[in-house]
């Protein structure tokens, strides 16, 4: 077929570039966010805090979570091209627009997500909140610290999975719109949420525990990817062509082909990594290379969620739904 | 209320291009960005060639994906029928592009709204065609109101059978197009 | 938001009998056109397009003095309220910000692009002073004016005024000239050119040889195509090219280049031989049947079939079905004739189908003109000129119309048979025009004077010694132009706009230099609207009426087709067809057409062919910014076959070389099976050289300066451009 087009906008043709590393940065953050909030929800739920020490074993994660979630508003902003318009977000609630409900949902975890993070931070560490009325808060919320963090792990799993939500929503984008998506995206975001608790925790224990999760969460992200491209192939024509890129071998793709070769190196030798330190005998002082094994395999996890987001937001806007379906492969 | 809709008759396109430059300085659209395209599709080895001509606009869906995902209202679905767009309340966050199965959308660079073809709703408003239409040199383009049996659209659509861009997308274009030749004689 | 009531019923008016003044003004809120005064200013103000030559009536919205839009005029039947691309795109003219903006008077050596700039009365004091010395050195024939276009008529009158007969356009001899001779010998008349007298939308079969209608964007023309195509009438396309008309084509042949003439006389064999005509029909009107019967014997579809690579059936079918649906047919007489050199023949082979077909006079063929005769203005008698015109020479004996640009140019250069030292080129970018760019520097070379008038910086504009910058149509009056579609019609071009810049409009200018030539008297007005309003009072035409309207139908004056009331005459000597041309046979020329050879390419090169995109007008609308987004350089067109054995993919830039070693700029490659492999297709008008144009410079690949070679009819003397040849280069 010989194509030949009059009126084309740049933006749209000949595939649309609308969005780039700002907003996978932003899905990341997200979904790091949601995981971090789950996580350490996890860990303080998981059996009654009497001693300090282990109070305070989830206590910067939470604390720096909304800093994440507004690094990633920012990235938003950044992406947003009438930026002075933004307030309009927060003056409608779109039911239908999976993006209003972030928006909303983003804007209420932040400040909640903040007091959850006060009210984990155990006396002997108040000294960390440099204003008074800081500190104040936090020990006025410190007994409010259960319900907060069964509240977090809620909004925890709501970033997590809406930005997947949202793609998965554009049935004019065939690489996004699968159910799997979602999923997927919560799934990542939970095991990037452990790996961050892996790196910020500093108690072996918890490290152990959050190491056991991350590989049950990467066992299932792996079968979930399997899934998603399984899926696609044996759906629509489109659906079919927009996950090409990831299997044709040719310099256009590049960063295509490559993010699924890094991905398979990077799962497997998390769950080797993981594996050993599951396995291993520790004592109550990890080693440093323990340390630096642990650190690098939840590094690793971190660094395949941004691949992650990154390729599908990129191949997602390279093939769309089309009259016709292109030869190109 | 009217309900309107276009109907571009392939066979009478000659891709002449009127209609993108008539819409262009109708509506102002910046340079290097259009509100309607024309596609010229070749098939086969010559001689036995095959040509198709398919003007290209919004389709003023009626199940419209750009309006749902917009999160601030800005994109809206309007009593006559159209899509439009509320400059004022757009932050230009594009999720109405990416929605959008047939890049109908494209964001004004000086100003950073979303805009597309409003099927000339000021136009309309005035008791004008729109521009495209008005100015279609093989009377391809053809519009008007699906409620009025009268109407133009509406005898084209029964007379003739006609298609929609990506059905499977369910986004109930109100732009239809007819394709097949007919031979009256 | 939105645009008031009352602005649409002023503009509707346009369309209804009433006579609601357009241009009043009308107090409107703008904010919905994205304008960002809150009242405005809104007129509706008629005029005449000019974009191209095929001159539609068009409306002009004028919003604070500014023109925003511009629409067709539902009044007046060359556009019927549409416009093409081109026509919507006026205002890119308008406010090209390249333009011409204040008298240049040379400084540096031309071509050097260096120029002082002058008052008006400087310019035109210089160059009446000029013209005066070389007048007195050389005689007023050494004065040569070229022109296209509504510009040309003042400088017209001014060179004749002066003494001078030669005055050549380039529609004659690269553009139409062939044609109209061949009709002319046929019919006694030709058929039209603003607009062709093609009854497209009632035909039943329409033939086309070349003539790619939707590419070629003649507005009201292609708008009856599309009308045909819509109705199903059967459309045969002969073309080399699978062109946007051959996509709609239920036949498209697929000719050698060249060959037309093969295929128009096995037609004639068809018809004739099969009996496909009216007996009677042929007896009455025509004459010199048998003639013709004998003379296309031989030229049998298998015959044929070797010369135009077209099947022997193929030929056959389709003679029939124009046969079949006769006199409702039409074979399309086309427009651009200026291809092989033989060209006058293929017009007459061309015109006797259509006098075979009985088409002439014919619903659904060739329409007749409106038979209303409109008094002249007199004026003042021009002088007798003292010699021949070197524009309409004796050698061609049917040379005539418009005059032939390449006659003029040759005589600059060799000074047979006398000198030619002053150009005067108005609307017409002879470099870019003219078959052999270096001919045509060649000629410059040898002028004393060479003044432009001209709206852009184009590529001649750029060689003269003085360019006088013109208005654009939209900034003007000119004379009123009558139009001879199914009914006379008077159009008005009247300005839309105040002048920008210094510019001034070409009536103004001719009348300024006739002052200072003392030849005042020719341009007895002070304002040439004083005259158009004589004129119009003259044809009984309410002149502020048809300010208002922009076209005005002359009464009764349609008689389309034949019949009962209105028996078949034709304008030849005979008062009968000529199918066998005593004329031509007089001058020792084939009186029924005879198939010629045309070379063929030699090994490893293709055939140059050119032709148009829709979005442009040859070289005066690349710089337009609405066009030239669209299309900003040309593509040329490979065959499939052909760029896969030189490794050529599609959208790569290639380079072009003649057969004399010529090379093009870098052009882009389109690989396609749309053409043939013995040929190349490169749209005209690209590759301008003027590097004041700031969009169009250097883009895209010049046919013309591959056109080296021509070859000359020596029927009208017309000149044949489809005689190169070119190899591909990739770029290194
Ligand atoms: N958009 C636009 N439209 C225009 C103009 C413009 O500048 N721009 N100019 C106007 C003017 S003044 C003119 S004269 C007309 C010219 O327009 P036409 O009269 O239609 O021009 P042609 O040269 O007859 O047609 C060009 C076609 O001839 C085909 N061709 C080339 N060689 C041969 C051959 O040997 N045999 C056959 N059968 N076909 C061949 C080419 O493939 C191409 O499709 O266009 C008018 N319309
Ligand atoms: N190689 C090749 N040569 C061809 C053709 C081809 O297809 N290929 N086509 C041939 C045909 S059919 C034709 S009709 C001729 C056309 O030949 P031209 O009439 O020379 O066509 P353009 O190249 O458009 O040049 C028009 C010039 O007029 C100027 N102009 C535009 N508007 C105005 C105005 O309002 N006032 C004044 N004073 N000037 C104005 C433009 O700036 C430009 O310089 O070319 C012929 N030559
Ligand atoms: S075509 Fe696109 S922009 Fe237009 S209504 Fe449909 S989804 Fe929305
Ligand atoms: S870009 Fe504007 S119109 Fe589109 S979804 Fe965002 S706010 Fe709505
Ligand atoms: S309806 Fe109006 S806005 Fe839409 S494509 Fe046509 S001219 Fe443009
Ligand atoms: S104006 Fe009409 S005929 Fe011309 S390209 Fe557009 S839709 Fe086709
Ligand atoms: S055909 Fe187009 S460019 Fe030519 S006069 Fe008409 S509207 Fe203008
Ligand atoms: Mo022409």
């Amino acid at each position: 077929m010989e194509l030949t087009i009059y009126g084309t906008n740049a933006l749209t043709y000949p595939h649309l570039h609308i969005w780039d590393w700002k907003i996978a940065s932003y899905l990341f953050l997200g979904g790091l966010t949601g995981g971090a909030l789950v996580m350490s929800a996890i860990a303080n739920l998981r059996k009654k805090k009497t001693e300090p020490h282990d109070k305070a074993c989830c206590v910067k994660v939470p604390l720096i979570a909304p800093f994440i979630l507004l690094l990633g508003m920012f990235f938003i902003f950044l992406d947003v091209e009438r930026k002075l318009n933004s307030f309009w977000f927060y003056l409608t609630f779109q039911p239908l627009s999976p993006m209003s409900w972030g928006a909303w949902g983003v804007g209420a975890v932040i400040p909640i997500s903040f007091l959850y993070g006060l009210s984990t931070v155990p006396d002997e560490l108040k000294h960390w909140l440099v204003f008074d009325f800081l500190k104040k808060w936090s020990k006025k919320l410190n007994p409010y610290m259960r319900r907060l963090a069964v509240i977090n792990f809620i909004m925890g799993i709501f970033v997590g999975i809406y930005t997947g939500v949202l793609l998965s929503s554009f049935v004019a984008r065939p690489l996004w719109n699968s159910a799997l998506l979602p999923i997927l995206f919560l799934n990542s975001a939970l095991s990037t949420g452990a790996a961050l608790v892996i790196i910020m925790a500093r108690k072996n224990e918890v490290k152990l525990f959050f190491t056991k999760v991350d590989i049950w969460l990467i066992l299932s992200e792996i079968t979930l990817i399997a899934l998603f491209f399984y899926g696609h192939y044996t759906s629509s024509a489109s659906h079919r062509e927009s996950i090409m890129p990831f299997f044709t071998l040719s310099n256009e793709f590049f960063p295509y082909w490559i993010s699924i070769l890094l991905l398979s190196i990077i799962f497997p030798l998390v769950i080797v990594l993981e594996f050993l330190e599951v396995k291993g005998e520790h004592s109550e002082r990890l080693t440093g290379f323990e340390k630096f094994r642990m650190n690098l395999s939840a590094l690793l996890v971190l660094v395949g969620g941004f691949i992650i987001r990154m390729a599908l937001i990129y191949a997602g806007q390279l093939i769309k739904m089309t009259d016709k379906i292109a030869t190109k492969f | 209320m009217p309900k309107y809709a276009m109907v571009i008759d392939q066979r009478r396109c000659i891709g002449c291009l009127a209609c993108i430059v008539a819409c262009k300085r109708e509506n102002h659209v910046p340079e290097e960005h259009y509100r309607t395209r024309v596609v010229e599709e070749i098939d086969g080895k010559a001689p036995k060639l095959r040509m198709e001509l398919r003007s290209e606009l919004c389709n003023h869906c009626d199940n419209p994906p750009c309006v749902y995902n917009c999160p601030t209202g800005a994109s809206y679905k309007d009593k006559d029928g159209t899509v439009q767009i509320n400059r004022k309340k757009c932050v230009g966050c594009k999720a109405c592009i990416a929605a959008c199965p047939y890049d109908a959308r494209y964001i004004n660079p000086e100003h950073g709204y979303a805009d597309k073809c409003t099927f000339c709703q000021h136009r309309l408003k005035a008791g004008k065609e729109p521009a495209c239409v008005a100015t279609c040199i093989g009377k391809s383009r053809v519009f008007g109101d699906l409620d009025d049996p009268s109407s133009k659209v509406s005898k084209l659509l029964r007379e003739y059978s006609s298609w929609v861009r990506l059905p499977e997308a369910g986004t109930h274009p109100r732009v239809f197009y007819i394709r097949k030749q007919s031979r009256p004689e | 938001m939105g645009i008031s009531r009352r602005e649409f019923i002023k503009y509707a008016a346009l369309g209804l009998a009433g006579s609601a003044a357009l241009t009043t003004e009308v107090f409107k809120p703008l904010s919905a056109m994205g304008l960002d005064d809150d009242r405005a200013i809104v007129k509706h103000i008629p005029t005449v397009c000019e974009m191209c030559f095929w001159m539609c009536g068009a409306v002009g919205r004028v919003v604070n003095g500014r023109l925003v839009k511009l629409e067709g005029n539902p009044l007046h039947p060359k556009s019927r309220g549409r416009l093409c691309a081109r026509g919507n795109a006026g205002m890119g003219l308008l406010y090209d910000p390249d333009r011409l903006k204040a008298p240049l008077i040379r400084t540096g050596a031309r071509g050097e692009n260096r120029y002082k700039k002058a008052s008006w009365d400087e310019a035109l004091n210089y160059v009446a002073d000029r013209i005066t010395k070389i007048k007195e050195k050389y005689g007023p024939e050494a004065i040569a004016l070229f022109a296209h276009g509504s510009p040309g008529s003042y400088f017209f009158d001014l060179v004749l005024a002066m003494g001078s007969p030669n005055i050549s356009f380039p529609s004659f001899s690269q553009c139409l000239g062939a044609r109209n001779v061949g009709y002319e010998l046929t019919f006694g008349e030709d058929p039209g050119s603003g607009p062709e007298r093609v009854d497209m939308e009632n035909s039943r079969v329409i033939a086309m040889f070349a003539t790619h209608l939707g590419e070629n964007m003649h507005n009201s023309q292609v708008q009856d195509f599309t009308e045909a195509v819509g109705r199903g009438a059967k459309l045969i396309v002969v073309d080399p090219r699978f062109s946007t008309a051959a996509g709609k084509a239920d036949y498209w042949l697929q000719i050698k280049p060249g060959t037309d003439l093969a295929l128009m006389l096995a037609w004639l064999h068809v018809l004739i031989y099969e009996k496909w005509y009216d007996e009677d029909y042929i007896k009455k009107y025509t004459e010199g049947f048998e003639e013709l019967k004998k003379g296309v014997k031989e030229y049998t579809p298998e015959w044929a079939e070797k010369e135009t690579e077209i099947p022997a059936r193929l030929i056959a079918e389709t003679a029939r079905e124009l046969g079949r649906y006769r006199p409702n047919v039409v074979v399309h007489p086309g427009r651009h004739y200026a291809w092989y050199g033989n060209d006058t023949q293929r017009a007459r082979a061309n015109a006797l189908l259509n006098a075979v077909l009985g088409t002439w006079g014919a619903k659904g063929g060739i329409y007749l003109k409106p038979q209303v005769k409109l008094p002249s203005l007199k004026g003042k008698p021009f002088p007798e000129t003292e010699k021949e015109s070197v524009a309409i020479p004796d050698k061609y004996p049917f040379a005539g119309g418009e005059g032939l640009t390449n006659e003029v140019r040759r005589a600059t250069i060799t000074g047979d048979p006398y000198p030619i030292k002053a150009w005067l080129v108005v609307g017409t970018n002879l470099v870019k025009t003219l078959p052999n760019q270096k001919e045509t520097l060649q000629a410059i070379k040898n002028l004393d004077l060479l003044v432009s008038i001209d709206v852009m910086p184009m590529d001649t504009t750029m060689l003269a010694d003085v360019i006088l910058p013109e208005t654009t149509y939209l900034e003007r009056h000119d004379e009123l132009k009558k139009v001879y579609a199914k009914s006379l019609g008077i159009a008005l071009r009247q300005p839309v706009v105040k002048p920008l810049f210094e510019v001034k409009p070409a009536w103004w200018i001719a009348k300024e230099l006739a002052k200072r030539l003392g030849l005042e008297d020719y341009f007895p007005y002070k304002h040439l609207e004083d005259k158009l309003r004589k004129q119009a009072k003259l044809w009984n035409i309410d002149y502020d009426k048809l300010q208002r309207k922009g076209y005005h139908v002359i009464p009764n004056s349609a008689k389309p087709y034949f019949g009962p009331d209105n028996p078949p005459k034709f304008k030849t000597e005979s008062g009968k067809i000529n199918l066998y041309s005593k004329e031509l046979e007089a001058y020792g020329f084939d009186p029924i057409p005879k198939y010629t050879k045309v070379e063929q390419p030699p090994q490893g090169y293709m055939r140059l062919l050119y032709g148009r995109v829709p979005m442009h007008t040859f070289t005066r609308s690349i710089n337009n910014k609405w066009l030239w987004e669209l299309e900003k350089e040309n593509h040329v067109w490979i065959n499939t076959e052909v760029a896969r054995r030189l490794n050529i993919k599609d959208g790569e830039y290639v380079v072009l070389e003649n057969q004399d070693g010529i090379r093009s700029n870098k052009v882009l490659a389109k690989v396609t099976e749309r053409i043939r492999k013995d040929c190349v297709f490169l749209p005209h008008g690209f590759g301008l050289m003027s590097k004041r144009l700031s969009r169009a410079y250097l883009k895209g690949a010049d046919d013309q300066g591959l056109i080296t070679r021509y070859r000359i009819d020596p029927i009208t003397g017309v000149t044949g451009m489809r005689v190169n040849f070119v190899k591909i280069v990739k770029e290194a």
